[in-house]
């Protein structure tokens, strides 16, 4: 039946079934190829996923989730540097969340298309690309050196405010955007002004998306180091107690830890104590995407009725 | 449906397709019921009938599109020349190859002119440039555009007008060779002049070629085509030769449509 | 009454509107000061310590001790790392993008774009200690070498773009109008040929900006590539042997060079150049996306 067909168009066109066969063949090839690509990736997280497991479980336990680190024998914990990783992003949110959310608002529901608009626009693309290290460099000549600072959980946590600026404007602007414009048009149909609508009903409706897009951003904070070896630090107080909220105090977090005990390889158990900060590391990651996902589902559905 | 059987016997007419028991169902939405057509070979067959009565999707199911929709099935016959193309060794790719479609709007590839209505060929493995290029300009005179572009083959095809793109899109079906050109709505994102240029090009087309058009004006139906088919809510109602239909219409649904009372 | 109402209604607007613009200001001033602080500072090594901007670009001698700060060794090893990184991420990236824009049925991208998102949120450091204690000993027995250097670098740094590539590439792919789709099948293509023939094509300035942008997050890795790269402060002969990159050599020396030496001044002038090189690559996406505009 098949080679019918093909026979005929090969007598009114130009077509060998032998060309047909091998077009059929390239697509089925291309496709099997394409799913192996996506699915090799997917293996690869679970690779690294299982593999951390495996490595650091060991060395999880309640002494090394709230211990102090130690300078030079085995058995220290990393409880001060979990304390700094929260106690720095919760710092950092509170400068990036406000100013973000504000360019994205004035980017979004009130910028013409003027120079201003562009220069915000390419500012913010800018500050995106700037390396973390760099950005890093720029928090030491600032807050450590220029306001003689020195190393602090405040200097760590604006330098990363500065790192993750365009990250939050972007999540904003895409939630707003996500708010359909019947909204708008109703809202100020009733003689309200832009700014009692953006606070009223356009951001609530866009707490969803803005929700997760924040709870991810965050768990980007929690994982940064580059920026922070020169601004908060690759120590901790020592002596004092674990849970120092002084801002302007050195604030080593746990991934700057993992970093420097490898580097530094002072104590014998380097290696198991990095393999554990991995994984907690790991994990938190993890708890911050499931949580951004439920999150904004769930503030989605108690908003708008459905998902 | 017997218009083949009404023809007199010294008449050219023969069966370019023959559709039997066709259904279309998008997921559990049977949009076309139990449909029987047999399609004369070079002769335009239009296919009329009020907003969604189904009329291109029954055209879509004559090259296998609805292939590409998930959730869509057909069922039943569709022979071309006999063989029916959605039998278990037909391979669709080749399918519309011989059974080519024109969409309702332009949709030339952001490429060249010239890169466009070869692009069909080059993929069925012609490669050599002095065949491409004679290729090009016999399918873009067929679609009488080589006068109008034959000086800027290598100017985007973007930069043509919508009339000029739409018989671009011709050309491209045309450089193929099919047998069969399936028209939805060809000319309804036109202003009159580009589409009764497209529907003298329709007139020339026949001679070669089978046409089946979807058309949403009875006028422009009673103008081009030989043969019309009335279809309304999903059903074939009534098929036969273009004046029996505007003129004796059999099926008082018909008479209804041509009359204006729906549609 | 309601005139009192609507007067507040209106400071607040203004008020408001004051908040959004401070805002919007604060991302305009930061990047100058940004841009300025590196400038400065980065160039006090050509200024203030008269040191060849020829030197320091080209000579692959670097000994900081001895008052040598030729910083090609980190140039070369960032330019191959990065090289290594598109040249495998990036195809990589995109045929993943192409897969789950053209072929993925929506629960398989449902069960599997969570897993891309990890992926981005995994932390540098993370992924530098996985290359070292996962990749580098695994390259050790496969090649007899020590394991660490630019090969291993490459690899991290090809799956640590991925997420960027994947998701801007598939965007790019989706923008594409279906009428481009539908036209290609209905003249006998197949899809893998509707794919590479007309699909990628038409997307290709979003498909640039996918691998500019993973370029742009390739070149700026600090941790993950200096866990794996050996910091060796030669020109990379080797994938197989220890090297260096820009970002590793500021991570590692910035914490002991002197206030206002040679080498701190040799360091800033280093990450003012990778702060030159991110820019130019947005210059280089604003200038692409104009052109096909």
């Amino acid at each position: 039946m098949a080679e019918a067909i093909v026979s005929t168009v090969a007598s009114r066109g130009r077509l060998s079934s032998d060309r047909a066969r091998s077009r059929r063949a390239l697509d089925r090839f291309m496709t099997g190829v394409l799913w192996t690509a996506a699915s090799s990736i997917v293996l690869l997280l679970l690779v690294f996923i299982g593999y951390e497991f495996v490595q650091g479980w060991s060395e999880i336990s309640w002494h090394f989730l709230t211990g102090y680190p130690s300078a030079s024998d085995a058995g220290g914990g990393i409880g001060p540097e979990i304390f700094n990783s929260f106690y720095i992003l919760f710092l950092t949110l509170i400068f990036t969340v406000p100013i973000s959310i504000g360019a994205g608002v004035y980017l979004q529901e009130y910028a013409g298309s003027g120079r201003f608009r562009d220069l915000v626009q390419f500012s913010a693309e800018s500050l995106a690309t700037v390396p973390s290290i760099v950005m890093g460099l720029f928090g030491l000549l600032i807050f450590v050196q220029t306001f003689h600072w020195h190393f602090t959980a405040i200097g760590g946590a604006l330098t990363l405010t500065l790192l993750n600026l365009p990250a939050l404007m972007r999540v904003t602007q895409e939630a707003l955007g996500s708010v359909s414009d019947t909204f708008r048009e109703a809202s100020m149909g009733l003689g309200a002004t832009k700014w009692q609508t953006v606070v009223k009903v356009i951001l609530p409706s866009a707490i969803g998306p803005l929700t997760t897009g924040i709870v991810l951003v965050s768990g980007r904070i929690f994982g940064e180091t580059a920026a922070l070896v020169f601004t908060a630090g690759a120590s901790v107080s020592y002596g004092k107690s674990a849970y120092d909220f002084n801002p302007f105090h050195t604030a080593e977090t746990l991934a700057v830890h993992l970093w420097s005990t490898h580097r530094e390889a002072l104590v014998p158990d380097a290696d198991q104590i990095a393999n554990g900060s991995a994984l907690v590391l790991l994990v938190m990651v993890l708890i911050f995407n499931i949580v951004a996902r439920v999150v904004g589902r769930q503030l989605t559905i108690r908003l708008t009725g459905k998902s | 449906m017997s218009i083949l059987e009404s023809q007199s016997a010294a008449s050219s007419l023969t069966e370019k397709m023959n559709v039997e028991n066709m259904d279309v169902f998008y997921g559990s939405f049977r949009a076309i019921k139990s449909a029987n057509l047999k399609i004369p070979d070079r002769r335009v067959m239009a296919l009329i009938g009020p907003s969604g009565c189904g009329k291109s999707t029954f055209l879509r199911a004559l090259n296998r599109m609805h292939d590409l929709t998930a959730g869509a099935r057909v069922t039943g016959t569709v022979t071309l020349d006999g063989t029916d193309i959605y039998g278990a060794d037909v391979d669709p790719v080749t399918v519309r190859h011989r059974i080519g479609m024109v969409f309702q709007r332009p949709n030339p590839f952001p490429k060249s002119i010239y890169e466009n209505v070869v692009y069909g060929p080059r993929i069925h493995g012609e490669n050599n440039r002095a065949t491409l290029d004679e290729i090009c300009e016999r399918s873009l005179k067929q679609a009488a555009l080589w006068d109008e572009v034959k000086d800027r083959l290598q100017r985007s095809a973007l930069d043509l007008s919508g009339g000029q793109q739409q018989r671009l899109c011709i050309a491209r079906v045309l450089a193929v060779n099919p047998e069969v050109i399936l028209m939805d709505e060809p000319a309804s994102a036109l202003d009159p002049i580009a589409t009764s240029k497209i529907e003298d090009l329709i007139g020339e087309l026949k001679k070669d070629y089978t046409v089946v058009i979807v058309t949403h004006s009875m006028q422009q139906a009673a103008r081009i085509s030989d043969f019309t088919t009335f279809f309304l809510l999903g059903d074939l109602v009534e098929v036969g030769t273009t004046s029996d239909i505007f003129t004796r219409p059999k099926d008082k649904r018909t008479e209804d449509y041509i009359t204006g009372r729906y549609g | 009454m309601v005139g009192a109402r609507a007067g507040k209604a209106h400071r607040d607007e203004r008020v408001a509107l004051f908040f959004l613009v401070l805002c919007s200001g604060i991302f305009v001033v930061a990047i100058t000061l940004i841009l300025l602080y590196l400038a400065w500072s980065g160039t006090k090594l050509f200024f203030v310590d008269h040191y060849s901007l020829f030197t320091f670009l080209f000579s692959p001698d670097w000994d900081a001790l001895g008052g040598k700060f030729g910083a090609a060794p980190f140039i070369a090893g960032s330019l191959v790392a990065t090289a290594f990184a598109i040249v495998v991420g990036g195809p990589l990236g995109v045929a993943v993008g192409v897969f789950f824009s053209e072929l993925a049925p929506r629960r398989v991208a449902g069960a599997m774009k969570p897993a891309i998102e990890v992926l981005v949120g995994i932390p540098s450091v993370v992924y530098g200690w996985l290359g070292l204690t996962l990749l580098v000993p695994l390259i050790a027995k496969v090649f007899k070498v020590e394991g660490d250097g630019l090969l291993a670098a490459g690899v991290v740094l090809s799956i640590m773009i991925l997420p960027t590539v994947i998701s801007l590439s598939e965007d790019a792919l989706r923008v594409v109008p279906n009428a481009l789709r539908e036209g290609s099948a209905a003249l006998g293509a197949t899809r893998w040929e509707t794919i590479s023939r007309v699909l990628v094509p038409a997307a290709s300035s979003g498909l640039a900006v996918a691998i500019i942008l993973g370029i742009a997050r390739a070149i700026g890795e600090t941790l993950a590539v200096q866990l794996v790269l050996g910091n060796a402060n030669v020109l990379p002969s080797s994938l197989l042997r220890p090297a260096s990159a820009l970002t590793s050599e500021i991570i590692l020396d910035m914490g002991d060079a002197p206030e206002g030496s040679g080498l701190q001044h040799a360091l800033f002038a280093m990450a003012f150049l990778l702060l030159l090189i991110s820019m130019g690559l947005i210059t280089l996406i604003h200038y692409a996306l104009r052109k096909r505009a």
